[in-house]
Formats: structure tokens, C-alpha cells, sequence
């Protein structure tokens, strides 16, 4: 699950939980201009593919906007 | 002095002595008086008398549900209890399923009834709503227990007294609120609550919390390349002008739509309608919460095997969580059987 209010997605149950940019905008961002948006899009959306090869133990955060650390997983709980 | 509780007790075939589950086809029978466990049903009601006992198989109660109510109620029409005892049916299904029929067939009725089951059997969560279920263990050395449970709350059931909150009378809530006066402001009992907590004593909250659903994460996809992926979005996603007639909030369905012709989506195609955030930048730009243009150029580049025809989408705000899980399974199963590998769920 992509969303920018992650907390409640990993205290709610939510296994894949990848974090979004905002509510109003949770795939990019449209203040930046329209290359680099897509670029944070991709980058999220890449993020949360990745997350579906990966065996979690339960909700678990991937937070695409930690440069390097999308396979780092943050546990919740 | 009043005359002994007239109680029609409901057992299945295995309990009313029929058989086991090679009877379990056969349909809805009287027998007088007690059997089985309605022996000690009724020497724990005290002054109660078992009028008569209604047998049905399982699989004919759950398989026939309509003729198996049609049977009971034609019984209950004709023998006049004070009161339905259906069960205890512990941790066994079907039996629990048709336990609670046989309450709401009553009480249909205008006959109080009441059963007894294990919590987790599937009739307690299907029929909680409605119908009195004292909890029970999961097998039938728990009888005598279910029994001395249920015995006391029948009982006045059966005398039309009305039976206090669950969890003063030990049944599962019912679903129901009822307006009641606790005597004090609510900030006193807050404050109270409050010092309470901070002194390290015990004290309950007047909210019961609600624990989420613990779902066991999918396993990993082996191969991206090769993998079918759909997509899914809580955010109002609608064709533009909303012909679908979507609500903007508490969803009573979901919308499926096809993208199989779509590069991306366009916001001279697609909008969002949704009561919960501020739906102007998602009208500009609906690939921020349905990622279709992204997931092109990955199926494009082989990253991903294959991106879904279609796409569901709904508003999720102000949804029950009842509401909302019966969404998702539905959603799921959809999925699951259009051979999809995973998804990606976009939440505003």
C-alpha cells in the first residue's frame, strides 16, 4: 500500500506499507517540474514493486524518499 | 405462582441422535419432551419444561436454508415456546449458522431466543447482529458450562424481561446501542478515568476499542518480469463528470474500470471525486493516485510482466471498517481469480 499518512496504513494492519509524498499527491509531487516529478513518482512507485519481492513478517515500512535504504525495512510495533 | 418456562430446544442431527454427518442431509424434525443435551438444559433451567425438540441436519440447514426456516417456523408457529434454546453448538460451523437461524426464525416470531457457541465459530461473527450468543468453549466437554451460561439469561428471555448490556450479562455484543444514563458528566468519568491511569489502577474505557484484522502477508513474487500487477486506489479515481455515479464518501461498492487501451491517464479522461482531501492537484495529474503511466513504461522496459486491464477504485472515507474489509475481500478474490500476482494499493 502507497500512502503518505503510512501510520495509519502499518497500525491498521497494512503489510507493504511504501511511504507517499502526500495525500493530495501520493505518486510525485507537483511542485517540482514535470521531469523531476515524474522521476519521484518513479521512484515511489519502483519502491513499491520491490516490496512486493521481499518477504515481510508483518506491516513493515519502505520509505522511498531514504536515499539507499528501500530494502532497510522499518517495523512497526 | 407461574407455570414452568415452556422451552423448544433446536439441536442437529448429531446431538438430536439422528446421526453423524451421513445425516446430516436430513431435514427438519419434532421429537417431544428433552433429548441429549436438552436433558441437562432442562435440569439447568430450574422450573422449565422442554416442550419439544427440533431436529436438522447440518448440511440440510445450510444447503436449504429457506426450507429448513420455512420447517422451523411451521414448529414454532404451532408449539408456542416462551422461549428458543438452539445448540450449544461449540466450535462446529455449519451447526452454529443454523443455531442462529433457528434464533432469527424466532424471533421473527416475536419468540425470545438464544444459543450458545464458540466466539470464533463462523455463526457467531455472521449473525452476532441481532441474536443473543453466550460464548462458549469449542468442544462439548464445555457443555455444562455453556449450559449454567446460558440457563439464567434463557430464562428471563423467556419471562420478556429485557436483558442488560453484554457485557454485564456475559453475551456477545450485539452490534446495538442503546441509550442509557451512566449518572455522571461524562468529563467527570473522564477525569476519574483519567487518575485512574496516572495512579497505575485499574479502569475500562467506555469506548471498546476495536483491534484491526491481522492480515499474514502475502509471499514475495519470484520474478517482477514475469508478474501480472493491478492496481487499486482508494482516491476517488472516476471517468471524467462521474458517469459512473460514484459517491464521494462511504462507499456502498467499488468501481472496476478497463485501462487495457491507456498509455496513462489522462485528466481530460479521469478525475477524482472524494469528500477526504483537496481533489484539485489528482485532477491534473490522476497517475498521482493510480500509478498507470509509471507502470507503462515498466511493462515497456520488462521490469514488470504485465500491467492488469483493469484498475478499482472507490473513495475511502467515512467507510464502516465492515464495510471497507468486505470492499477489499471482494476486490481481492477479483483479482485472485483474473490471475493477478500483486498490487499496488494507492491510499490518500
Amino acid at each position: 500500500m502507497i500512502s503518505a499518512i503510512y501510520n495509519f496504513a502499518l497500525t491498521t494492519g497494512a503489510n507493504r506499507v511504501i511511504r507517499g509524498a502526500r495525500i493530495e499527491h501520493v505518486c510525485g509531487d507537483p511542485t517540482l517540474s514535470a521531469e523531476k516529478d515524474y522521476a519521484f513518482g518513479m521512484r515511489i512507485v519502483t519502491t513499491a514493486l520491490q516490496t512486493l519481492t521481499i518477504a515481510v513478517p508483518g506491516p513493515t515500512l519502505f520509505d522511498p524518499m531514504a536515499p539507499g535504504k528501500t530494502e532497510e525495512a522499518a517495523h512497526a510495533s | 405462582m407461574s407455570s414452568p418456562l415452556r422451552v423448544v430446544h433446536y439441536l442437529n442431527q448429531f446431538f438430536g441422535g439422528v446421526g453423524g454427518e451421513d445425516q446430516a442431509h436430513v431435514g427438519v424434525s419434532v421429537r417431544a419432551g428433552a433429548v441429549g443435551p436438552g436433558r441437562v438444559l432442562e435440569k439447568t433451567l430450574g422450573d422449565a419444561r422442554v416442550e419439544a425438540t427440533l431436529v436438522c441436519g447440518d448440511n440440510f440447514a445450510s444447503e436449504s436454508e429457506a426450507e429448513a426456516a420455512r420447517a422451523i417456523g411451521a414448529e414454532l408457529d404451532r408449539l408456542k415456546p416462551d422461549v428458543l434454546v438452539a445448540g450449544p453448538a461449540f466450535g462446529s460451523g455449519r451447526y452454529g449458522l443454523a443455531c442462529a437461524l433457528a434464533c432469527k426464525v424466532a424471533q421473527g416470531r416475536g419468540i425470545p431466543a438464544i444459543t450458545a457457541m464458540h466466539p470464533e465459530n463462523p455463526g457467531a461473527s455472521s449473525a452476532r447482529r441481532g441474536v443473543y450468543i453466550v460464548p462458549s468453549g469449542s468442544s462439548t466437554t464445555s457443555m455444562q458450562a455453556a449450559l449454567d451460561a446460558l440457563a439464567p439469561l434463557a430464562r428471563r428471555l423467556g419471562r420478556r424481561e429485557t436483558l442488560g448490556p453484554s457485557e454485564v450479562e456475559g453475551y456477545m455484543p450485539l452490534g446495538t446501542r442503546r441509550v442509557h444514563d451512566r449518572g455522571r458528566p461524562g468529563y467527570q468519568r473522564a477525569l476519574d478515568m483519567l487518575l485512574d491511569k496516572l495512579h497505575g489502577r485499574p479502569y475500562r474505557s467506555e469506548v471498546p476499542y476495536a483491534a484491526p484484522e491481522r492480515v499474514s502477508p502475502a509471499p514475495p513474487i519470484a520474478d517482477l518480469a514475469r508478474a501480472r500487477i493491478a492496481m487499486v486506489t482508494t482516491g476517488g479515481l472516476v471517468r471524467k463528470g462521474n458517469p459512473d455515479r460514484q459517491v464521494s464518501a462511504n462507499a456502498v461498492r467499488y468501481h472496476r474500470h478497463t485501462v487495457a487501451e491507456l498509455e496513462s491517464l489522462s485528466p481530460a479522461e479521469w478525475e477524482a471525486y472524494h469528500a477526504g482531501y483537496f481533489n484539485h492537484l489528482v485532477n491534473s495529474n490522476p497517475n498521482y493516485i493510480l500509478p498507470l503511466s509509471f507502470l507503462r513504461d515498466l511493462e515497456r522496459q520488462g521490469k514488470v510482466g504485465r500491467v492488469h486491464e483493469h484498475i478499482y477504485a472507490l473513495p475511502g472515507v467515512s467507510t464502516p471498517v465492515a464495510v471497507s474489509a468486505g470492499h477489499g475481500r471482494s476486490i481481492a478474490e477479483d483479482l485472485k481469480a483474473a490471475g493477478v500476482d500483486g498490487a499496488l494499493l494507492v491510499a490518500t
